[in-house]
């Protein structure tokens, strides 16, 4: 579990990007946090992961606070720690193998045939197969997130986080990523933070949703109640595109024919 | 751009690049890739760039020194000095910024804005010690190596322009070569190749390592590298020389 607690960040002075976000992500599920560009959504992901340093405010991992834990137990909590970036960010100058070995051979104690048998296992498991040497460069977008996933779980991570693994993604290679987030999350236990703008993801696999508007938590809920929330900026948000407007005159038709 | 805040950033850089690698082992063979890709590919076009330095510095001493009073060999000698003293560790680094500076700044800045870094931070690797101190490494290492191949391969030049014109003859060249030989002024080279080495590499990998925004961005840190490090050495060179030589 993952509380963040009243947390802001500025670049620059007087200027906060996210402004006293406070929520909770619990294990075992995928929680997403959802809004539009430039709304806040990868500050805060970063902030959680401490890649940005907060102005105030705290992040609990398990109850163990991130702000004042000392270098080593945060090189511990790197270690339980797996993060898919938006552009895979797998090494260019390394193969798939070598990729997924990385953290290994940095972290791990296990010797090089087992490093090498869990490379092997984490890559199967995210369906790559007969890619083992080749390099990102040779891969298509979709196999270059499945190998990124594959690196992020090598270490048998507490806890995952996901910037926008949709993106450039044609819709059936994206929804496979989704299920393989889904399933890997299941499998491990693991604490999943999802970061996204695309609403298919959003329907498909979210179950606890977090919207940021203007850096700020406008709203939060399980995504069954996504649709009816009386957050105007939210509803905004959703019903941008034809379709969902077009599911909306559905829906609201059809909760007045009830009535 | 407020130069007190860059050496400020650029120090805590190297103090957190100079510390213990996590892997000693990932280390060695981080640096021995660096050596092979930074170093061993600059091995030919700093022959062929210090072959016509040579030669040209022969022709122009022989064009330049008309004085009937200085003996011939004086060519030899002072194409041998010139190489020594300047050419083959300011010049070729000179030239080793724009080659290999160029390429750190644009690898790292590359990896900083694909996010590589970032995921290596994640993962609690010291990214700073991780990537830039094999490079630095390697290139402290391998560009004195060079400047010996650049000292032999320029008195070559000077040597071929002897043996294929009649400006000077072989015998007084090669003699002129090996007259009044101060073995100080090799040491004096390496040294300073050695510190304009720690130069291209850390000072390129400080304007690749902060790189923000997009391919834009990373060329221009490229640049900058390069100018960055084409001053640093020449001032580094005038220090030098006076501490070393005076």
């Amino acid at each position: 579990m993952i509380e963040v607690r009243d947390v802001c960040k500025s670049f620059v002075a007087n200027e906060l990007v996210l402004k006293h976000i406070s929520t909770t992500f619990h294990s075992g599920k995928i929680n997403q946090i959802i809004g539009r560009s430039g709304s806040g959504k990868t500050v805060l992901l970063k902030c959680i992961v401490g890649l940005h340093t907060l102005d105030s405010g705290d992040i609990l991992y398990d109850g163990r606070s991130f702000t004042s834990m000392s270098k080593k137990e945060k090189m511990q909590l790197c270690s339980e720690i797996g993060m898919l970036f938006q552009g895979s960010a797998l090494f260019d100058s390394l193969t798939i193998t070598e990729n997924v070995l990385f953290p290994m051979q940095m972290f791990s104690e296990k010797s090089e045939k087992e490093q090498q048998d869990r490379a092997r296992f984490c890559l199967e498991r995210v369906g790559l197969y007969n890619v083992f040497d080749m390099y990102p460069a040779e891969l298509s977008g979709g196999m270059q997130k499945r190998a990124a996933i594959a690196r992020a779980i090598s270490l048998n991570p507490k806890y995952l986080f996901c910037d926008e693994p949709n993106s450039g993604l044609d819709p059936l290679t994206a929804s496979k990523i989704d299920e393989l987030i889904v399933e890997l999350t299941k499998e491990f236990q693991m604490t999943t933070i999802i970061n996204t703008h695309d609403l298919n993801s959003v329907l498909s696999v979210g179950e606890h949703i977090v919207f940021i508007h203007k850096g700020e938590k406008a709203w939060e809920g399980p995504k069954e109640k996504l649709f009816v929330s009386n957050c105007p900026e939210l509803d905004d948000f959703i019903f941008a595109s034809e379709m969902y407007q077009k599911f909306r005159t559905t829906l609201v038709s059809e909760q007045s024919g009830q009535i | 751009m407020n130069p007190l805040y860059h050496v400020g950033r650029y120090s805590q850089l190297m103090y957190r690049c100079f510390s213990k690698p996590q892997r000693v082992g990932v280390f060695f063979s981080q640096t021995l890739k660096e050596i092979d890709r930074l170093g061993v590919s600059s091995l030919f076009i700093t022959l062929i760039v210090s072959l016509f330095m040579g030669a040209v510095l022969t022709i122009q001493t022989q064009n330049n020194i008309e004085n009937p009073l200085l003996p011939d060999y004086t060519v030899g000698l002072v194409t041998r000095d010139t190489l020594l003293l300047e050419f083959c560790s300011m010049v070729l680094c000179l030239f080793l910024a724009g080659n290999i500076g160029s390429n750190i700044a644009s690898q790292i800045g590359t990896m900083r804005i694909s996010e590589q870094i970032d995921a290596m931070d994640i993962m609690g690797v010291n990214s700073a010690n991780y990537i830039i101190l094999p490079k630095i490494v390697a290139v402290v290492l391998y560009i004195p190596v060079l400047v010996v191949f650049s000292m032999f391969a320029g008195m070559l030049g000077g040597y071929l322009i002897a043996a294929f014109t009649d400006i000077i003859t072989t015998s007084k060249f090669i003699y002129g070569l090996q007259y009044w030989f101060i073995e100080w002024y090799v040491y004096y080279s390496l040294i300073k190749a050695a510190v304009f080495a720690f130069i291209i590499a850390s000072v390129s990998a400080y304007w690749g390592y902060f790189v923000r925004g997009g391919t834009l961005e990373v060329g221009k840190a490229s640049t900058r590298a390069v100018v960055t490090c084409s001053v640093l050495i020449l001032l580094a060179d005038v220090v030098l020389t006076q501490i070393l030589l005076l």
